[in-house]
């Protein structure tokens, strides 16, 4: 079953770029040149049959007639499909204030047809219709994580963690592949009036990354998004 | 008298004219002629036959009396008139060497809130100044003293005016205090408040008004003729920074139009792997411009005044684990050793800059620290230098043919330029873009902390960042 996807991206060379990316991979693609094109083609996919309802969205924030940012208020407000946005600066990029918007991820220009592929996949596998169910089991590069029974091991050998540790490695889990922002992790295992405390979530990162990874600061699990969050590595095997 | 039988009359009368004048020394005028007039009544009472009276003999003495009273007047007035222009030769002088002390004082130093003090010290030796404004290079008003918000809108209004207001003046007589303006050559540079004062003061007091006035226009272009020559020097680097990175830029566009026109034109007669090379390629050029791109905004950004860091504290593990993968994708064939203190502190930063600055100093381990013909072996290291200042040691080295002695002096300048050692084989040379390390030097400078280069330890090269961490969260 092919998935639709929604681009929006007012760049007509990008535009078609993505599109013949994302048709090569077998998604079909509604391209959108402005948020005015974009409420046009949702509103009109939610009058018709799921069947044409749009799977994931591919939403650049700088667009001619506003910024993307309210279109992206407006699908959380109205659909449950994932939504990956896009922009030219890192820098000025407030990712954090879009991934708690409800973004599901975010891509900076100029990137890779292959990262966009991966991060498009991941997001389809935590969200929306095609969402697997909460990932419970995770094994990746010798590592080992049962959420339900608490079991966690290296190579076979069963490592020991605290229980705040745990309960952070099991958020990280529970979104393997996307990035999770300080803030959420900090409010998930610290509480919400805790969310301005990085330094405590640094400390405890460091203790998991000294007992899961060969190199702590060389990780190959537990990555690091800068000024953002963190991420644990998509798991290689469909097995989640 | 005693002297009669000595002196005959005419050397009397002569005596008399010289008391009289020694008289109007010390004398005022009208008083010295008072004396003039009872010394003649005197020696006419005395002296003059006969004596023992006031009669005179008309025709013989009267013409006597009155010569010598007319003598004694006129050696009297004429005292007087000394007197008096001695007295405004001193006040003169004393005014000029007032005028020439202020102007001297005001030479002495270039600081305009001293210039206040040191006119109002002046000043007060005459009278008790009660505020001062002071307009600067911009128009901005710089005030000393108490003032009313009437006395406000009056004192800018003598500026603004450029002449004198108050009793005596012709101008808003009816107001207690009087205004001066501090006069330059075309127009005033404040004004300063002084309570009531005799109107003979007033051309003295403006004489030192106007000696600040011009003080301050002196400086005025002075400050503005420096500020035209900065003006002028910012965009001479400039022009050259931007004709430095556009020509950077052009290489990569250059084998990017190349390698895709080929795709385009000759691709069905290619085979698929010269395709995919000649893509390959595409891709990396557009990375190194990507690269290249970031690096001038972010020079461009952190050269503003006043530019805001998002700093956090950050763990330099993971600053450093960052750059270790983005690294490793830029360059597949280095070989990267990450070699990270355990237990170093959290350090407080912008963690995105912080990145860049490490991805920076790695793509100029790999591009110039490399030995031709091998792969690039760089090492990031992390140490604590000092526990108690909280100093750590955050470096890139590489065991390549280290900088060259004439460019160890420029090398964080935007302009040098330096080719590449040649990397892994199929890798092609690169000019080295002097951008790269010179946002490193500006990262490191935001943060106040300093990075240096030294020759490695086993040979190479080793760009070391000074960091402190900063008082413990």
């Amino acid at each position: 079953m092919s998935l639709t996807v929604l681009l929006v991206e007012d760049d007509r060379e990008l535009r078609y770029t993505l599109k013949a990316t994302l048709e090569v991979e077998g998604y079909r693609v509604h391209a959108a040149a402005s948020l005015a094109d974009a409420m046009a083609l949702l509103k009109h996919a939610a009058q018709t049959a799921s069947a044409h309802r749009f799977d994931l969205v591919l939403l650049d924030l700088g667009l001619p007639d506003g910024d993307g940012e309210t279109l992206l208020g407006h699908i959380r407000a109205t659909h449950g499909m994932p939504v990956l946005v896009i922009s030219a600066r890192e820098a000025e990029m407030p990712k954090i204030r879009l991934l708690d918007a409800g973004a599901d991820d975010y891509l900076v220009k100029p990137f890779s047809s292959a990262e966009l592929l991966a991060r498009m996949r991941v997001a389809l596998r935590h969200r929306g219709q095609l969402a697997q169910p909460a990932i419970t089991h995770y094994v990746h590069a010798g590592l080992e994580v049962k959420i339900d029974t608490r079991q966690v091991s290296r190579h076979g050998q069963p490592v020991h963690l605290t229980p705040t540790e745990f309960k952070l490695l099991a958020r990280l889990v529970r979104e393997a592949g996307r990035v999770v922002t300080h803030r959420q992790l900090l409010a998930d295992v610290w509480g919400s009036d805790c969310t301005e405390q990085t330094q405590y979530l640094r400390l405890y990162m460091a203790q998991l990354r000294a007992k899961l990874e060969t190199h702590p600061a060389d990780p190959i699990l537990l990555l690091t998004e800068p000024g953002v969050g963190y991420r644990l590595v998509e798991a290689a095997s469909p097995d989640m | 008298m005693f002297l009669q039988p000595q002196l005959d009359l005419a050397n009397l009368a002569l005596v008399l004219v010289m008391l009289a004048a020694l008289t109007s020394l010390w004398l005022a005028p009208w008083l010295g002629l008072l004396s003039c007039a009872v010394a003649v009544m005197a020696f006419n009472f005395h002296f003059v036959p006969p004596t023992g009276t006031f009669q005179v003999n008309f025709h013989q003495h009267m013409l006597l009396l009155l010569a010598m009273w007319l003598v004694s007047a006129v050696v009297t007035l004429l005292v007087g008139r000394q007197k008096r222009l001695r007295l405004h030769a001193q006040q003169e002088s004393s005014r000029a060497r007032e005028l020439r002390e202020l102007s001297e004082q005001l030479r002495s130093t270039d600081d305009q809130d001293r210039w206040g003090d040191i006119f109002l010290k002046h000043l007060s030796g005459l009278v008790q100044p009660k505020a001062l404004l002071m307009l600067d290079h911009d128009g901005h008003p710089h005030w000393r003293g108490e003032h009313s918000a009437l006395e406000e809108s009056g004192l800018h209004l003598c500026s603004q005016m450029s002449s004198p207001m108050g009793p005596g003046t012709g101008r808003h007589d009816e107001q207690p205090d009087c205004y001066l303006p501090l006069r330059g050559s075309r127009a005033s540079h404040g004004a300063v408040l002084l309570p009531p004062m005799p109107p003979q003061w007033h051309a003295h007091l403006q004489s030192l008004c106007d000696m600040m006035g011009m003080a301050m226009e002196r400086q005025h272009t002075q400050q503005q003729a420096q500020r035209l020559r900065q003006a002028e020097q910012t965009q001479a680097l400039r022009s050259t920074l931007l004709t430095a990175i556009a020509h950077d830029h052009r290489t990569p566009l250059a084998t990017i139009l190349s390698a895709a026109t080929a795709l385009r034109d000759q691709g069905e007669r290619m085979g698929a792997d010269q395709q995919r090379q000649l893509a390959s390629v595409i891709a990396d050029e557009a990375q190194q411009l990507a690269r290249l791109t970031e690096n001038t905004l972010q020079l461009a950004r952190l050269d503003t005044p006043g530019v805001v860091l998002q700093t956090d504290w950050e763990s330099i593990e993971e600053l450093v684990g960052t750059v270790a993968r983005r690294s490793r994708v830029r360059h597949p064939f280095m070989r990267l050793r990450t070699l990270v203190d355990q237990g170093l502190p959290l350090i407080r930063c912008d963690a995105l800059l912080m990145v860049q600055l490490l991805d920076n100093l790695m793509d100029n381990a790999v591009v110039h620290g490399s030995v031709p013909g091998e792969d690039a072996v760089v090492d990031i290291k992390a140490v604590m230098l000092d526990a108690t200042s909280r100093r750590i040691r955050l470096s890139v080295e590489d065991r390549g043919p280290g900088v060259p002695d004439d460019l160890q002096d420029s090398l964080f300048e935007v302009f040098t330029r330096h080719v590449g050692a040649q990397g892994h084989a199929g890798q092609a040379r690169r000019a080295g873009a002097g951008v790269g390390l010179a946002v490193c030097k500006a990262i490191a400078r935001v943060h106040g902390w300093t990075l240096r280069h030294e020759a490695g330890s086993s040979s190479g090269a080793s760009f070391v960042l000074e960091l402190t961490a900063g008082d413990a969260p």
